[in-house]
C-alpha cells in the first residue's frame, strides 16, 4: 500500500502534466515542441499515476492502451494515403500555406508516442512488480 | 574479468573512437547549402513558422513516418517477446 500523501500528490499533478503535454503538441507549429515531446510528456503524467498507486487501482486505466498505439501508427499511414488520393503524392500538404496538416500529423504522432511509451512502461513495471512479489 | 564485461568495455571504446572522429569532422562546407536558404524563405508555403516543424512534418514527413513505425515495431516486438517468456515459465 502506498501512502495517501504520495497518492494525492500524484493525482493532483497529473492533470497539469497532461495539459502541458497537450499544449506542447497543439502549439508545436508556433513554438518549440511537437508530437514527439508532447506525447512523452503526456505519458509521463500517466506514468506518475501508475508509480504512485497500487497496481490493482490502475488496471482499468491502461487496459486497452495498446489499441491507441496501433491506431496512432496507422492513422499516420492513412493521412499519408489521403495525400495520394487528394494531392497526388504520399503525405502531400493538403492545405498549402496553412498549418492544419501539421497539427493533424502532430496529434497523430503524439497519440502514438503517448500510447507506445505507456505500453512499454506498463510492461516493464509489471515485470518489476512480479519479481518483487516473488522474492 | 568475464566476457560480457570485456565486450562492454570494447563497445564503449569503439563508441568513444567514433565520437572523437565525429567531433573532428569538418562541417564548414555544409553551412552555405542552398537548402538552408530555401527553408528560411519558404516557411509560408510549408504552413508553420516553426522551421523544425516544417522540416519534420512537411518536407521530411516520410522520415517521421519511419520514426513512428520504428517505435511501433519496438513496442510490438517487446510485447511479443514478453508473451513468449510468460508462457514458457
Amino acid at each position: 500500500m502506498k501512502s495517501p500523501v504520495i497518492k494525492t500528490a500524484g493525482r493532483a499533478l497529473t492533470p497539469f502534466i497532461l495539459l502541458y503535454g497537450a499544449y506542447v503538441t497543439l502549439f508545436g507549429v508556433v513554438s518549440p515542441g511537437g508530437g514527439f515531446p508532447g506525447g512523452v510528456i503526456m505519458a509521463s503524467g500517466v506514468i506518475l499515476v501508475m508509480v504512485t498507486h497500487d497496481s490493482s487501482e490502475i488496471k482499468a486505466l491502461v487496459e486497452n492502451i495498446e489499441w491507441f498505439d496501433t491506431i496512432g501508427a496507422f492513422a499516420f499511414l492513412l493521412v499519408g494515403l489521403c495525400g495520394i488520393v487528394l494531392g497526388g503524392a504520399y503525405l502531400t500538404n493538403l492545405w498549402q500555406g496553412s498549418p492544419v496538416m501539421l497539427v493533424i500529423l502532430d496529434v497523430v504522432v503524439a497519440l502514438k508516442v503517448f500510447a507506445g511509451t505507456v505500453v512499454l512502461f506498463v510492461y516493464f513495471f509489471k515485470q518489476e512488480v512480479k519479481s518483487c512479489s516473488t522474492d | 574479468m568475464d566476457l560480457s564485461k570485456a565486450l562492454t568495455l570494447l563497445a564503449l571504446l569503439m563508441i568513444g573512437v567514433l565520437l572523437i572522429n565525429g567531433l573532428e569532422l569538418d562541417h564548414e562546407d555544409r553551412v552555405d547549402s542552398p537548402l538552408h536558404e530555401f527553408y528560411m524563405e519558404n516557411y509560408d508555403e510549408a504552413g508553420s513558422i516553426n522551421l523544425v516543424e516544417n522540416i519534420l512534418l512537411n518536407y521530411r514527413a516520410y522520415d517521421t513516418f519511419g520514426e513512428v513505425m520504428v517505435l511501433y515495431i519496438t513496442v510490438a516486438g517487446i510485447l511479443i517477446l514478453g508473451e513468449k517468456k510468460e508462457g514458457g515459465s
